[in-house]
């Protein structure tokens, strides 16, 4: 899950970033993004380990594939798909901070095939057919684009490569009458997670499919990641003192009350997390 | 009311989302893709400070949305004759 600075305060980015991190670990687990649980109480490092093991089953990573990490955030799961399939990952982000960061973790964990670059996802830049998997976990409801994104993932597609990707959905059409009532919990939303933009599962599946891309499936997994919410309150309850030390209590303050509101936009049928596996002909 | 406390308002709006604009704020901007860039939480947002300024506005009027800053214009120089 991707995270903006809560508390407005103005520090050297990288520290910053480290901070701001830091408070995101605590309270979502080392994984950072949401869980995909058996139960409702299965521990969040169980179902965020879940979650991943859910993409790592649609984009059949094997040794040596050259895997592209779309908003690679703090370079974690890049570092995995090195250290585990003998895979080659490049993660691209936005956030010069982030790879700073990327690049740091994965010299500490000495996994030369893991590398980062400042790059967009919506227009990456990078070599036609040069991937066998594109990745992207949770980074594309940031990207106010989405038809580039996936546009840019088939072009860098290998013939045979495969797209994974796994987000936060819109499952309905809010009128712009009840976005206006309901303004106050979306800025809410705004100002813990970022300027996201959610859209249906079926819009993915058809731009890829207008891309020439085969969907294999497309599966709404809103119940299995739903516990996700008190999982994130249980942990800024358990490392409250910690927390606030990082990001400060009105920021705390704010994440808590994004989880309520999260939760009901899942319970309501509003919001909802889907996954997908694309694969090029 | 006139056309420049509107576009006031949309100014004030426009500088404190930190949106990127032109300050004349000519009638032909798209408030939408490829001008302003709304999305629709901000143009949510941008319809209850006309609303609190202008005691109506034009997103939730219940005709057409505007799509364009004269589109918003257009409607209160209507109300302002009607």
């Amino acid at each position: 899950m991707s995270t903006t600075d809560l508390d407005g305060a103005s520090h050297e980015p990288e520290k910053h970033y480290d901070r701001v991190h830091e408070a995101w670990r605590l309270i979502m687990g080392e994984e950072f993004h949401y869980g995909y649980f058996a139960t409702p109480t299965t521990p969040l490092e169980q179902a965020t380990a879940a979650l991943t093991a859910q993409m790592l089953q649609r984009a059949g990573i094997g040794a040596g594939d050259r895997v592209l990490d779309v908003g690679c955030g703090t370079g974690r799961q890049a570092c995995d798909l090195v250290e585990e399939y003998d895979a080659r990952v490049l993660g691209i982000t936005t956030s010069g901070a982030g790879v700073a960061a990327a690049t740091e973790l994965a010299a500490s964990r000495g996994l030369p095939g893991a590398t980062f670059e400042q790059r967009d996802g919506t227009d990456n830049g990078l070599p036609d057919g040069s991937f066998d998997v594109v990745w992207a976990l949770e980074s594309s409801h940031l990207m106010r684009d989405r038809r580039a994104l996936l546009s840019e993932a088939a072009r860098v597609l290998a013939p045979g490569g495969r797209l994974v990707l796994c987000d936060i959905i819109n499952r309905r059409r809010i009128p712009f009458l009840e976005v206006r009532a309901r303004r106050d919990d979306f800025a809410v939303l705004r100002a813990a997670f970022g300027d996201a933009h959610m859209l249906p599962l079926s819009d993915y599946t058809g731009w890829l499919e207008e891309l020439g891309l085969q969907v294999s499936d497309a599966t709404d997994i809103s119940d299995e990641t739903l516990p996700t919410f008190e999982a994130w309150r249980s942990n800024c309850a358990t490392h409250e003192q910690q927390v606030v030390e990082l990001i400060g209590e009105q920021a705390r303050d704010e994440f808590v009350r994004s989880c309520d509101i999260l939760e009901g936009l899942w319970n309501d049928g509003t919001f909802g997390y889907g996954i997908l596996g694309a694969a090029k002909p | 009311m006139t056309a420049d406390r509107v576009r006031g308002v949309i100014a004030t709006f426009l500088t404190g989302a930190k949106k990127a604009f032109d300050p004349e704020l000519p009638g032909d901007t798209d408030l939408y893709g490829g001008g302003l860039e709304l999305d629709s939480l901000e143009a949510a947002e941008l319809s209850a400070m006309l609303e609190d300024e202008f005691g109506t506005d034009p997103f939730s009027a219940g005709e057409e949305m505007p799509e364009t800053v004269g589109e918003v214009l257009a409607f209160y120089e209507a109300a302002a004759t009607a």
